[in-house]
This record gives structure tokens, sequence and C-alpha cells, in this order.
């Protein structure tokens, strides 16, 4: 199982990155972490021309926080934003996810913008960035833009990132005053991609429920937002009954895919317990934060 | 081919090479260097045979290309290997080195059969005891839960770490006194 | 625990003596080694299921740079003989014999089926060369299942077999199977099937062929169970004399059944080496591994059960299909064994049992730690849903038919006696560890909060080695030799056929050499893994505790009789007054006598005596299994189901288990915990699956799933005492017992967790999806 003979660049800086993709485009694979690049690789399921090593651009590497947002650069370990105090406190839905991604042998090198880059949508941080409505910052011949996570996720493995960008960064919100987190999987083992997953994020002002975000993985081709459960629950004060409603409705808003793993069925069934179960743990981690 | 001229520490001794830029780390330590106590059990980073320290970091040295390596400090199994016993050593030679904590206390708690999966699970494990001395055997459980062992059903591996780590303790009280 | 020769090392857990090596990375696998000039193998392999190759172009994979040749199936056919699976004919394989080529040159049967082999200066540029090896294909209707294959309208894969019958049907009955169902108070039938899983070792298939044209001689570095078989098979295909063939072995990575003889791939390579003349390494990676090594445990059942209404188990009559894959391997044997283990350790009266084996475009069926397992899950799981019907428990169902412990013994409707087995006392134990009662009540109250536990329980008996039989020396594969020699350094040798990859031979062999001879256990070498120096032999079927360890005792006395007579020549005193302690040889109560045995070794090779004296400190020790025995036991496992989710958790898991004497407590309860897991496995994670086309869906680790430390519990493990039947030779195998049972222990768990929704389990794999499939009352898909 070993990779095909593939050209190697090392940029420094992201203007060199940038050249390097406008000169090779499709034919280019970005080397981030390389935990989900590498595998496809030995697979032979890719045969890029040339991989572009991205790990010595340093500027790429941080977490910052400011006006609201943190800010994390795409070169940035997912053990290093797993240790974050910032993140910890004011993105506390991606601190919950982090630890769920795989074992702490791929955090060590997997990457916050590689993740999100490959857009596996059974993966966690997806499900984050879309829960959060997350930006993305790609940086491209014709300059800088941002891009909503609505629009960043187009399908399987696609992103709307152009062949010639680079995703130098991903801000989230911080988190407002209220605001309880969960992050829900079910995988077959510690560890293992989700079946289903879920990512919540509930805020509570006057005890009623202001705010309400939930984001799927491993549902469609794309995380996904359960919005339909998202206006039920906007509004309305916490109860078995309205999660129980809010689990309803999400599960009848998606149609999972079937594989070895679980049918469509089972899926949706899952999506559904985890809804109820996401909703708790969200709304009971806000109350205690009160 | 496109090979790549790189130096890095590798068990605290300066290594060169040039390997084509396709080629792994785990490749690149087994046949440039001959350490082949790093193993391959999938090539896909999901076993965890191939696990070595990189800057002090556990990874999947099949998930790293040899060229990312550059200037890093690598350690593999065979670098524990010597650790003499001022650093909890038994100073029992073991095919040309000693052995550490950890291995001496898998030694005798039997905790492995075949042993191709033990490099690996040596590897991250020191790496986890080193952060977290004083883990539970949950926490001990989950964080070797990527190192996939056939032979044991794991509660063997799992009663040498838990021995190490207490003998970790025990020597850093000493030490103290 | 029984009385042994000597209590030092043997019942102790020892230290291995493997460890420092393997904990050092100091371990020499296959893929470790490298030889001068050494090339490296990778195969071209089928997309499909099945189909006829037209035509195979290896012409633009030469031009490589790199690439030193390139053979299709053709090339390889004229340089090798062809003949059958040297396994098969090993064994005495006498049914339906499929005619095909190493690797593929008109058909190919199975996705990944070989078709052609790259050899290149490295394992990358040999992959290189694959991709441009051009290949054309006519796609022909895959066989993916057993019941399409036994209809005679489906494509035969052989076509010398015209159809796809393996092993065509055969029925035997054992007691009066009309009169037992005729005369029952009640008559059950059953369709229980078991899904294809198989043996995934951390290491995979790997050799290094390596023919020197100068002498002749074709040395190749395996990973086998077996020197010998393997170079049996080896001399077998490539013509060659069998003392041309050398096969060494050093440390190997597991394999659970694999790795036996020579697969299609490792010969080619040994075609190719020869063709060179320069060493060839091919090392299988995982995709390979889990798409083309080989499977097992594909197989169905239908059961009719005759049973009185009191709960007693009055006869059984069995149908069994087994899907044995694409190429020759196993799979055609096991029926005969489940046939013959079928009545398990109960008084059964009656069985009925008839089987097929069918052909399929799906990787060979292997032996897989166990291979007749099938019949110990199917049968507490009868038990379990009998149980069920008649409102009685699984302990008192049991408790009710095992068979009585007699002189003589009980004797198995299939004509095996029960002698020594404990299984009534392995039931009551596991009744002692367990509170049942209080797990019911907790059960009671965890349901009122929707919670789910559950407690199940399954027993089993293992023929390692078996009953004595009359004439005929116990243990599968026969009588188990070895030989030993006292060195001049003091260094007591034992050469063995045996095979460790995992075992641990060189620790528990030492330990009863040490024991017996009389020097301390690191005065003990185990030589292994060379068809030049140790005698024929194969680790597999729980064989070695008895039959090895059986020929160690017994030799390493011989041993020692022939050192003290040579000895007292030595020392001019009696043979019956000398005695070794502590490596030494001295006269009974007069330590200043004492000479080391390496001394007394080099006085010997000193041919300082004349032809009267026996100076040859070697012997060639055989053993027949002695009175032989049976291994067994009883497991209890507790499990939580979460019913949103359908995920298991196994919270609680006891094994009340005798495997007779132990040679070192902890290599014990390691293979009992690995089968375990590897049972857990097969329930809650591991299904080598196929689409409709006969595409392989578990290629990677991503969806062919192994238990990992977060999905095995503790262990508890008691060991029972046991009945001796030997004077001597007491240990039991124990490698197999945990794959065989923990399966119907985890189901008949599951079960009894799902009872409030009347679930009823009539199948082995139970995935989340299908435990909530179980609850909605979803039926299996064929």
């Amino acid at each position: 199982m070993k990779l095909p003979p593939v050209g190697y660049e090392a940029p420094e800086t992201v203007s060199e990155a940038v050249e390097l993709l406008a000169e090779h485009q499709d034919e280019a694979s970005v080397l981030a972490g390389g935990q989900s690049l590498i595998p496809l690789l030995a697979l032979r399921l890719a045969h890029p021309a040339v991989l572009i090593d991205i790990n010595g651009v340093d500027e790429l590497s941080g977490v910052s926080a400011a006006d609201g947002w943190v800010a994390i650069g795409a070169m940035t370990r997912e053990y290093v934003a797993e240790e974050s105090g910032t993140v910890a406190s004011a993105v506390p839905l991606l601190a919950a996810a982090l630890p769920l991604i795989g074992h702490e042998a791929i955090r060590s090198r997997g990457t916050i913008g590689g993740s999100l880059a490959h857009a596996d949508p059974a993966a966690e941080l997806p499900a984050v960035a879309r829960a959060l409505d997350a930006e993305f910052v790609v940086r491209g011949q014709s300059g800088e833009r941002v891009v909503p996570a609505a629009e960043w996720f187009e399908g399987y493995l696609t992103t709307s990132r152009q062949p010639d960008e680079l995703l130098t960064g991903v801000r989230f919100p911080a988190a407002g005053p209220g605001t309880g987190v969960s992050f829900q999987e079910v995988a077959r083992r510690h560890g293992d991609f989700a079946m289903v997953g879920l990512a919540t994020s509930v805020t509570l002002s006057g005890g009623v429920i202001s705010d309400a975000r939930l984001a799927f993985a491993g549902v469609s081709d794309v995380p996904a937002r359960a919005s339909g459960a998202e206006e039920l629950l906007a509004g309305q004060r916490p109860s078995a009954e309205l999660f129980d409603e809010a689990a309803r409705r999400a599960a009848a808003g998606i149609d999972p895919p079937a594989d070895l793993h679980g049918s469509a069925e089972y899926r949706k069934k899952v999506a559904a317990a985890l809804v109820r179960r996401g909703l708790r743990a969200a709304v009971g981690n806000a109350q205690e934060g009160q | 081919m496109t090979e790549v001229d790189i130096t890095l520490t590798v068990n605290g001794a300066t290594r060169t090479g040039s390997p084509e830029a396709r080629k792994t780390l785990a490749d690149f330590l087994r046949d440039d260097l001959g350490l082949t106590g790093t193993h391959l059990g999938c090539e896909h980073g999901v076993c965890g045979a191939c696990t070595v320290i990189v800057d002090g970091r556990a990874v999947r040295s099949c998930l790293m290309l040899a060229v990312q390596a550059a200037g890093s400090e690598v350690t593999t199994i065979e670098g524990l290997a010597m650790k003499g016993a001022s650093e909890g050593g038994t100073g029992r030679r073991a095919g040309g080195g000693e052995m550490g904590v950890l291995q001496q206390a898998m030694w005798d708690s039997h905790s492995f059969q075949c042993g191709f999966c033990t490099p690996g699970m040596i590897m991250q494990a020191v790496a986890f005891l080193s952060d977290h001395p004083d883990a539970d055997e949950r926490q001990i459980r989950e964080a070797l839960s990527g190192n996939i062992c056939r032979c044991t059903g794991y509660q063997s591996i799992i009663d040498g770490v838990l021995l190490a780590a207490e003998r970790g303790r025990e020597r850093a009280a000493r030490e103290q006194r | 625990m029984t009385a042994i020769a000597a209590e030092r090392y043997t019942g102790a857990s020892i230290k291995r003596s493997e460890d420092p090596r393997i904990l050092t990375g100091a371990g020499r696998y296959v893929d470790d080694i490298k030889l001068p000039g050494m090339l490296h193998a990778a195969f071209v392999r089928s997309p499909l299921a099945h189909g006829r190759v037209l035509s195979v172009d290896v012409s633009a994979a030469r031009e490589l740079p790199g690439v030193v040749a390139a053979y299709t199936g053709a090339d390889l056919e004229a340089m090798t003989v062809p003949g059958p699976d040297a396994l098969m004919a090993l064994m005495g394989w006498q049914g339906p014999t499929p005619q095909f080529t190493l690797l593929a040159t008109d058909k190919v049967r199975l996705a990944g089926d070989p078709v052609a082999v790259v050899i290149a200066e490295s394992r990358y540029l040999a992959e290189d060369g694959c991709e441009l090896v051009a290949v054309e294909y006519d796609e022909l209707p895959p066989v993916t299942n057993a019941s399409f294959a036994l209809d005679p309208g489906s494509p035969p894969v052989f076509a010398n077999l015209g159809d796809n019958v393996a092993k065509p049907h055969s029925r035997s009955e054992f007691g009066e199977v009309p009169a037992t169902f005729a005369g029952a108070d009640r008559v059950y039938d059953f369709r229980i099937g078991v899904h294809r899983h198989q043996n995934v070792p951390m290491e995979g298939r790997a050799c290094i062929a390596s023919y020197d044209a100068g002498s002749g001689v074709m040395t190749v570095h395996a990973a086998t169970q077996s020197v010998h078989v393997t170079k049996i098979a080896v001399a077998m295909r490539l013509g060659m004399e069998q003392d041309k063939v050398r096969v060494l072995a050093g440390d190997i990575g597991g394999s659970f059944g694999l790795k036996i003889g020579a697969s299609r791939e490792e010969l080619a390579v040994a075609a190719a080496s020869r063709d060179l003349g320069r060493p060839v390494k091919w090392v299988e990676d995982r995709g390979e591994n889990l798409t083309t090594s080989g499977q097992a445990r594909e197989e169905s059942f239908e059961v009719r059960a005759a049973v009185s209404n009191d709960g007693d188990l009055l006869g059984l009559d069995v149908k069994m299909v087994i899907d044995t894959g694409a190429y020759p391997g196993m799979g055609a044997m096991v029926p005969s064994i489940v046939e013959a283990m079928f009545p398990g350790p109960y008084r059964l009266a009656a069985l009925g049992f008839e089987s097929t084996a069918a052909i399929t475009n799906k990787a060979t069926y292997v032996a897989y730690r166990g291979p007749w397992a099938s019949e110990t899950f199917v049968r507490e799981r009868v038990l379990d849903l009998i149980a069920k019907d008649l409102g009685l428990d699984p302990l008192e169902i049991r408790l009710r038919n095992v068979a009585p412990r007699t002189d003589p013994p009980a004797v198995m409707v299939t004509g095996r006696p029960l002698a020594g087995v404990t299984t009534r006392e392995s039931l009551e134990r596991i009744a002692q560890l367990v509170d049942f009662p209080a797990f019911r009540r907790r059960q009671a109250e965890a349901r009122a909060a929707g919670r789910y536990l559950g407690i199940g329980l399954a027993t089993f008996i293992e023929a390692a080695p078996g009953p004595r039989e009359p004439g005929g020396p116990s243990g599968p594969m026969g009588m188990e030799s070895m030989r030993l020699r006292l060195e001049e350094d003091g260094i007591v040798a034992l050469f063995t056929g045996q095979m460790p990859h995992g075992q641990s031979h060189q620790t528990t062999l030492a330990q009863i050499a040490a024991d017996e001879f009389g020097v301390p256990f690191e005065q003990v070498r185990v030589v292994v893994g060379d068809t030049s120096v140790v005698p024929f032999g194969l680790t597999g079927g729980s064989r070695s505790a008895t039959m090895t360890g059986g020929v160690a005792l017994h030799g390493a006395r011989q041993l020692k009789a022939r050192v003290l007579d040579f000895a007292s020549h030595l020392m001019e005193a009696s043979a019956q007054d000398l005695e070794i302690t502590d490596g030494q040889v001295l006269v009974r109560g007069d330590p200043a006598s004492a000479i080391a045995v390496g001394e007394v070794a080099r006085r010997a090779a000193s041919g300082q005596f004349g032809a009267g004296v026996d100076a040859h400190l070697e012997v060639e020790a055989t053993f027949d299994g002695g009175e032989g025995g049976w291994s067994g036991g009883s497991h209890c496992a507790i499990v939580d189901v979460d019913v949103e989710t359908g995920l298991v958790t196994v919270e609680r898991y006891v094994v009340a288990e005798d495997c007779g004497a132990l040679i070192n407590p902890a290599v014990v309860e390691g293979q009992i915990r690995g089968g375990v897991a590897q049972g857990i496995g097969a329930v809650l994670l591991e299904r080598s699956a196929y689409d409709e086309d006969g595409n392989c869906q578990s290629a990677t680790f991503m969806d062919y799933l192994v238990p990992t430390a977060c999905d095995v519990p503790r262990i508890e493990i008691e060991h029972l005492e046991t009945v001796p039947l030997d004077a001597d030779v007491n240990f039991r195998g124990v490698g197999e017992g945990g794959m065989i049972v923990a399966p119907p222990t985890i189901v008949n768990a599951i079960e009894d967790a799902l009872s409030p929704f009347g679930v009823r389990i009539h199948e082995q794999h139970l995935p989340p999806a299908r435990i909530l499939e179980l609850i909605a009352g979803q039926p299996a898909i064929a």
C-alpha cells in the first residue's frame, strides 16, 4: 500500500503556496496534517501530480480572539486547539468535539484547516463549523475572500475552494452568555468516524431558548443543519416533550445514506436519539452556566 | 523521482537521507535507517503499529512523509531501549540496550504475545504516561484504543501500563525524600 | 493442580524469554529481513469477482525503470509444476478437486484474484509497475452466496467441476434419529447462520524466497505455522527435491490459522526468485490481507431439535451449508469436524447431520481459530432458545443435559468418550462467581429505568488433544516429535517443529524441560523455525500444550537418563544414585561430587570413552498424547444494550476453565483473553462483507473493525481443578477455546437483554443497526 509517484513542493509563505496552486490547479493536493490525504494516496485512490506541503508555512498556525470571533490558522494542529484555553472558553462546542476526533496520535498531526478543507461529512469539525456558522478565509490569486460555512460545504469531500485557493484560516463566533453545548456521536468504536454525530449549541435567555443550532455529521454528503428543529425550538421553554418533537422533525428532515455500518433507517433513529440527548445536555450545560 | 535531502535526529543521533517525497516516515525508518522495530500493520493510519514519537508527540509514522520529519527529533522503540537505570531503566540488558520502566513493567505483566503491535503500543503508552502519569484504567484504555492488538485482549497490556505508572510514582516519591 | 514431575517452573507464570527482544524492537519478522540483491513483489489483482481473462499485457510494466521482471499467470505455469493444493493433499482430501493455475490465466474467481506479479527494486516501484499492467476481462455473473452456488443454474466457478459443489451432500445418522424425533414431546425448527469473518493477524502473509543458483537451494523466510509444511508446498509446486528447499522462520506476527503451507502468491514469488536467481520479498498489505488472504465461518444451519417437556435435549437433526469461497482451503473439511463435535458435553442420544460445501466467488475459507466453532454457537444458541420456550433457566437446562462424569466415561453419540470432562463443575463455578439472582434484581430495576442489561452463558469442550483413541495417537495431525540434546556449554537444546507465533513456546517448553531435566530455566534453549534442524511439526489445533509439552517432558526424562547413564561411568557411581539439580550432576547426598552438566557433555564429546559407553547425549523423542483429554469451560457475560443506538457494552466477562494442568498461568490466561476478544469482535464488530457483485466491502481497517482496548472488558478467569488422566502429561490445549465459546456467550446475553422486546436471535453478527432491527421485529436478510 505504497504511495504513487508524486511531485513535492514545500512553500514557506502563503503567497508561495498560492502561486503553486495557481500553477498546478487541480493537479495539486495540499498536504497539511496528512491524516486524511496520506491514506488516500496509500490506497492509490488519489494520484495528484504534486503535493504542496504547507507544514512549513508558519504564518498559518495560531489561535487568537478578537471582536467576538476566535480565529484559528489552518495549520493549527488539532491537539493545539484542544489544549487552547481560548478555544475552551470562547468556542466550547469546538472544544467538546475535538477529543472525539480519532485518537491522540491523529490529533498530533491533523489540522483544523485540513479537516475542514477535506470536508468529510462524517467528521466532527464540519458539523461544528456548520452549527456555528463559522467563516472560512481563503486566499487566491485574486486576493482573500470569506466564505460562510453554509456555502463552504458543497458536496461529498467537496468545498467551494477554487483550485488556486488556499484555506488560510477559519473563524468561529465566540459563544455568548447563556450558551450551552454538546457534541454527541454514535460510532462503532471509540475514535471511529461517527455513524451519526450531532453538534448542538443552545442559548438560554430568561429560561427560554433564544438560539438553537443543530448540525449533523454522517447523515448527508455535507454537514446538515436541522433547521426545522431549530425553528421549533426558538423561543420555547426547554422540556422533554419539546426535545422529542425537535427530534422527530430533525429525523424527518434528513435522508441519510446506507452503508456497511448502518442503514438509512438506522441513521434516522439514531439522529432522533442524538437530538434528544444533545438538547438535554446542551440545555443542562447552559443552565449550569447561569 | 522527487528526492529530498533531509537531516533529522533519530534516537539522539543525527541521521541523513534522500528519500523520495512519497516515502513515508515509517518506510524511511525501516528501510533507509534499518530501524525495523517500527512495524507496518495497515499503512492507512488505523492500527497504530507504526507509532513513533516526533518532537514529543506520538504520531503514526505511516501517515507522515519522511521529508516532513526533516529537522525533527524522532524516537523509535529502539531509542527507548537506551534509557539507563538513572532514567528508570533497570540496567538489565536486553537486545543491546537496557529496558525502560514501561518495558520492564510489561515484561513483568506478560503484556504481549506475538509482539507485532508491541513497539507502536509502547511508544503510544510512553507518550501518554509522560503527560498523564496518574492516569486511571479507563483513561489508559482510551489512550491506547487507537493501537490494535489481536493476541492479548488488552488486559495484560493495560496491567503493564498501570504497573509502570505505579512504579513511576513510587520512584518519584523516593526521589523527593 | 495435578501432580507434575517437578514444581519449580511448571505451573508458575515465568517471565517470557521472548520478551527482551519483543519489547525493545529487536524482534525479527519477515519484513525486517534484508538480503543482498533482494527484490520486491507486488501483484496485479482482478477488480472483478468472476470473469474470463482475455489478455494480460505486462510490457509497459517491464519497461518501467526499477522493474526487473513481470510474470503473467501463463509465464508462471511454465515455471512451476501443476498439482493439487499442497495442504489439501497433505490432509488426504478425496473429494472434488478444482483445477486452476497458480495465478489466474483463463479465469478470475474472486475480486483480488492475482493475475500477474511485478518484481522491482522496491515495493513502491513494484506497485507502480502493477498500475501499468493492462488486463482485459470478460465479466461473468458472480456467484456470491451459497444458495446460488448450489443452484445447478449458477455458472461453474471451476470448469472442470461443472458445478459449484466443493463437497457433495452427505448425511450420517448417529443413534436412533427417526425414533427419537417420533417419540419427543416437542420438535423445534431453527435456522441459524454464522457470518463471514476472518483471522486478521497484525502481520499479514509474508515471505522472502531466495534461490541460490550455484547450490540449487531455495531458502524461504516465511511467516508460517509450520516450516515443514511450507517446505513441502514449495518443493511440490516448484518441482524441487525436498532437500533442496529450506524454510526458515523467526518472529511471526500472529496467524490464528491463516499462515499454513504456502499461498499462491508465495509460490509465485518462489518461482520468480528461481527464475531471477535473486531473493524476492512479498509482504501482503492490509488490503490484500482483508480481501484475499482468506476468510472463515460463513455457515448456515437448519436445526431440528427433539426435546422433552422437561427440557431434555434428546436429539438434533442438522443440515449445514458452508460457503468455502473460490479456491480450495479448509472449508470442505470443516463439516466433518462440526458433525463429530456437535453433541458437545451433553447426553444427546441421536444426531442426524448432513452437509454441503459450496464454491463462491469470495475469498478462500481458511482455518480460523477453532474452525469448527459453529457447532458450539449453534448448540448453545439452540439450548437458550429452547429454554426460553419452556420457561427454563439457561443454567438449569445445561445442567440438566450435561453428560454425567462416569467411569467408564460417557461417550458422545458420534463416538468420542467424554473422559475427564468437567462441564458440570465449570457451570457450577460460574454460578458461584456470578450472583445470578442479584443480577436479575438489578436487571429488573434497570429495565424500569429504560436500561437493558442481559446475562448470557455458554459452555464448550475442545479436543485438545482429545480423548485417547484406541490404537492411535491423540490429537489432530498425529504424533509429536522432538530432538533434545545436552550441549557442551551446558544448554539443554530442544529442537521442535512447533512454530510459535505468540504462543510463548520458547518459555513454556523450557519450563517443562528445566523441571524434568534439572537445569535452571535459563539453561534450556528452544530451537524452532529451520527445516534443516527441527523435526516435522505444526502449531495449530491447540495441540502443543499436550503434544509438545508431553514430548518435552518425556524427552527430557529420556535425555536425563542417558546423561546419568554416561555420568555413571564418569563419576564411578551407579546411575540410580545420581541426580541432576540446578544444572549439576551429583551423587545423591554428596554435594562435593557435583559436576556441571556442561562439563559432563564436554567429557562425553571428548571421545575418551570406548565403544561400550554411550556418550551421545541426544535423544529423539516422540509422544502420542498419552491419555489425552478434553479442554473446556463455561463463560458468562453481562452486557448493557443501548436500545436507542444499538451499541452494546460488555460490562463483565467471567470464565471458569479447565485446560488440565497449567504450564504457565499467564500464558494460558493470555490465550483465553485473546480468544474472547476475537469472539466479542465477531459478534459486535467484524464482518467480511461483499456486495451483490462480489466486491469486498471490508477492504480496510475502516470497514473491517477489530476490537480495541475500549471494547474488551477485564476478563475474570478461574482455573478449575482438573481431572488427571495421565500419570505425567495433563496439560491440555487452550489456544482456541476463548474464540469458540465467546460468540454464543455474548449473543445469549444480548438476547437476554432484549427479551422484553420478544427478540429471538438466530445469527452471530449483531452490529448496532441489526440490534435496532431486532427490536423492531425485522427478520434477517438471507
